[in-house]
């Protein structure tokens, strides 16, 4: 081992030591402030979509439109037949005969 | 009031000003340290120590205490301050590519000395050479290192912080280590040669 081997597996060993007896770093003092500042900042639409993106609100939002579009879809298609049956009657109406009373005098 | 843990959750869970004062006083050291750790550098670890807490008083209910408070907070830190460095190598990124369009010097090419506070004034170069190596090697490495080094936790704490097991800490420590002496020789070899 060279006189630089060493040298440099000592400046390794002094690296790999110099976290010894390290001290937690502190934050800025008025940190709470700051949080409750960013907390109390939130405008409408922040708050709005932090709520809609919780996982439950989503499921429900979601279940909500599906059951809108099933009763929509349901709606119409029963609409449709009554629409039908009542368009039938109504042509039906359009092109009937109309009554002709003929009055046939019978002469004794 | 002593209050224990459990009270100290539940009443931030009923959304208590008080409690939340006292979980930010209590934990504020553990997650600047953390996150500065991780970051290296004093501003984005602020920035993210804010959003932690931001973060926990949002969405404390989802703590079950299946964990210790402290593991819960360490791990949205670490992921924190992950996403944030993750943000960063991307805009890096996105400034060399730019680079070669517009003219600029490279500047952002090298990255800034690091002093952590919390070092002695004796060992603050050494620590400086030691967070530019523990850039170099893996994340996963790099987190077990960095708790077990700075937070002083042992193996069996990392592993549950981790969601990991010991052995698995244990194997990650030894090649931290072992990756750390690697990137440090090629680092004084290469100024040995200057």
């Amino acid at each position: 081992m060279t006189e630089n081997d060493k040298n440099i597996e000592n400046q390794i060993e002094e690296a790999l030591k110099s976290f010894d007896n390290i001290q937690r770093a502190s934050p800025n003092p008025y940190l709470l402030t700051r949080i409750n500042a960013r907390l109390n900042g939130r405008n409408i639409w922040e708050k709005t979509a932090f709520f809609i993106s919780r996982p439950s609100v989503m499921a429900l939002g979601l279940s909500l439109i599906i059951t809108i579009n099933l009763t929509v879809i349901l709606n119409s298609s029963k609409n449709k037949l009554n629409e039908y049956s009542i368009t039938t009657i109504s042509e039906e109406e359009e092109y009937a005969i109309p009554f002709v009373t003929i009055e046939i005098n019978e002469t004794p | 009031m002593n209050q224990t843990e459990e009270e100290l959750i539940a009443a931030l869970k009923m959304g208590a000003a008080q409690a939340f004062k006292t979980v930010v006083e209590k934990y504020q050291e553990m997650v600047y340290s953390t996150t500065l750790s991780i970051v290296q550098n004093e501003a984005d670890a602020e920035d993210i120590t804010q959003d932690v807490f931001v973060q926990v008083y949002q969405s404390v209910n989802e703590f079950k205490g299946n964990s210790k408070f402290s593991t819960w907070l360490y791990r949205i830190s670490i992921a924190k301050a992950l996403d944030h460095e993750k943000r960063k190598r991307r805009k890096k990124r996105f400034a060399i590519v730019q680079s070669f369009f517009e003219d600029r010097n490279g500047a952002h090419d090298h990255p800034v000395e690091f002093n952590h506070p919390g070092v002695l004034l004796d060992n603050k170069e050494k620590a400086g050479e030691l967070f530019k190596a523990l850039q170099l090697i893996p994340e996963k490495q790099r987190i077990a290192f960095m708790l077990n080094k700075i937070e002083g936790l042992n193996n069996s704490e990392i592993a549950e912080i981790m969601d990991t097991s010991f052995y698995a800490v244990e194997s990650l420590l030894a090649r931290a280590k072992l990756n750390l002496r690697e990137k440090l020789k090629n680092y004084y070899l290469h100024l040995s040669t200057k």
